[in-house]
């Protein structure tokens, strides 16, 4: 597993691409996939949204880290990094951002590799 | 050792720099807490960080302003969490210490430096939305800042957890001289 974290529009998902020679038909995205796809496909980008999507409609995103390790164990997710801004007001972005930044530890601890994108340039964390 | 930690919500920053602690092996562990419980949230967050803490042995002291004249036992290893939570009520609390925040709180620092035998200081980085506040937010955001930054220029170690990753921005001497042998 590949873990590619950075700010919005930072160019992480062509980072990707080239890097790990991806074409369009291996991406889901998060903004629309189900969790299905993501124990399937071979990379997702937009994770930060299925997270959303999930709090959203009422389910937990508890387990999510371990299903992916266990069921797509090569999975390349590209997320946004979403947690480094003052508090928000509403408790549901409260929520959403802690659940995001649990879970990518989660799955960071599991990943092969580590990646911050910051314009473009992408640099080893792990 | 005075070692700065920081990280966004949720990226481990807080098991990480309790393990700091540990490694220290003292035998004398002190929690400051600086999270005021003024609601249900605060509460849930609180009892979770207890909860992380619980068999760690450390003696929890619960402190939201005015550090200058906190006395702690001699010689221990201090863990102070969080700076943001510090800054916000030395600001906005009644009794705080206004607009002189970053002078009284960097005080404290060195008070708590002059007792302590480690001290490790988990802040937060906040700074990246690229969203323009009201002018209070902007005034608590600039004065962390400050905080930050100052506390950066007189820690051994200064480290951002991200994603439970240690990213370290500034390492003693020891550990630099370790790594150039390794390397």
């Amino acid at each position: 597993m590949i873990l590619i974290i950075g700010g919005a529009y930072q160019g992480k998902q062509s980072y990707a691409s080239k890097t790990y020679n991806l074409t369009d038909p291996d991406w889901k995205d998060g903004q629309t996939c189900t969790i299905e796809d993501l124990k399937t496909a071979k990379a997702v980008h937009h994770f930060h949204s299925f997270i959303r999507r999930e709090l959203d409609e009422g389910g937990s995103v508890r387990d999510l880290a371990e299903i992916i390790w266990k069921e797509n164990p090569d999975l390349i997710i590209v997320t946004d990094e979403v947690g480094y801004g003052i508090v928000p007001m509403d408790a549901k972005d409260r929520e959403w951002r802690e659940a995001c930044g649990r879970v990518c530890t989660k799955l960071a601890a599991h990943a092969a590799q580590v990646v911050r994108v910051c314009c473009g340039i992408g640099t080893q964390l792990k | 050792m005075f070692h700065v930690v920081t990280g966004g919500s949720g990226s481990g920053k807080s098991a990480f720099a309790e393990q700091c602690i540990l490694d220290c092996q003292g035998n004398k562990r002190i929690y400051i807490a600086t999270m005021y419980p003024f609601d249900e949230e605060s509460h849930r967050r609180i009892a979770r960080h207890r909860a992380m803490r619980a068999e760690k042995k450390f003696t929890t002291i619960e402190r939201y302003t005015d550090l200058e004249h906190l006395t702690i036992p001699q010689g221990a290893d201090v863990l102070l969490e969080c700076m943001s939570n510090l800054t916000a009520n030395e600001i906005y609390q009644e009794g705080g210490a206004g607009d002189n925040t970053v002078k009284a709180i960097l005080n404290g620092i060195h008070h708590l430096l002059e007792q302590a035998g480690n001290l490790v200081v988990v802040t937060n980085e906040v700074f990246s939305d690229g969203i323009t506040y009201d002018p209070e937010t902007e005034k608590y955001l600039e004065k962390l800042g400050a905080i930050n930054c100052q506390m950066a220029q007189i820690a051994d170690t200064v480290t951002e957890v991200v994603y439970g990753i240690p990213v370290f921005h500034k390492k003693t001497g020891e550990e630099r001289k370790n790594e150039e042998i390794l390397s």
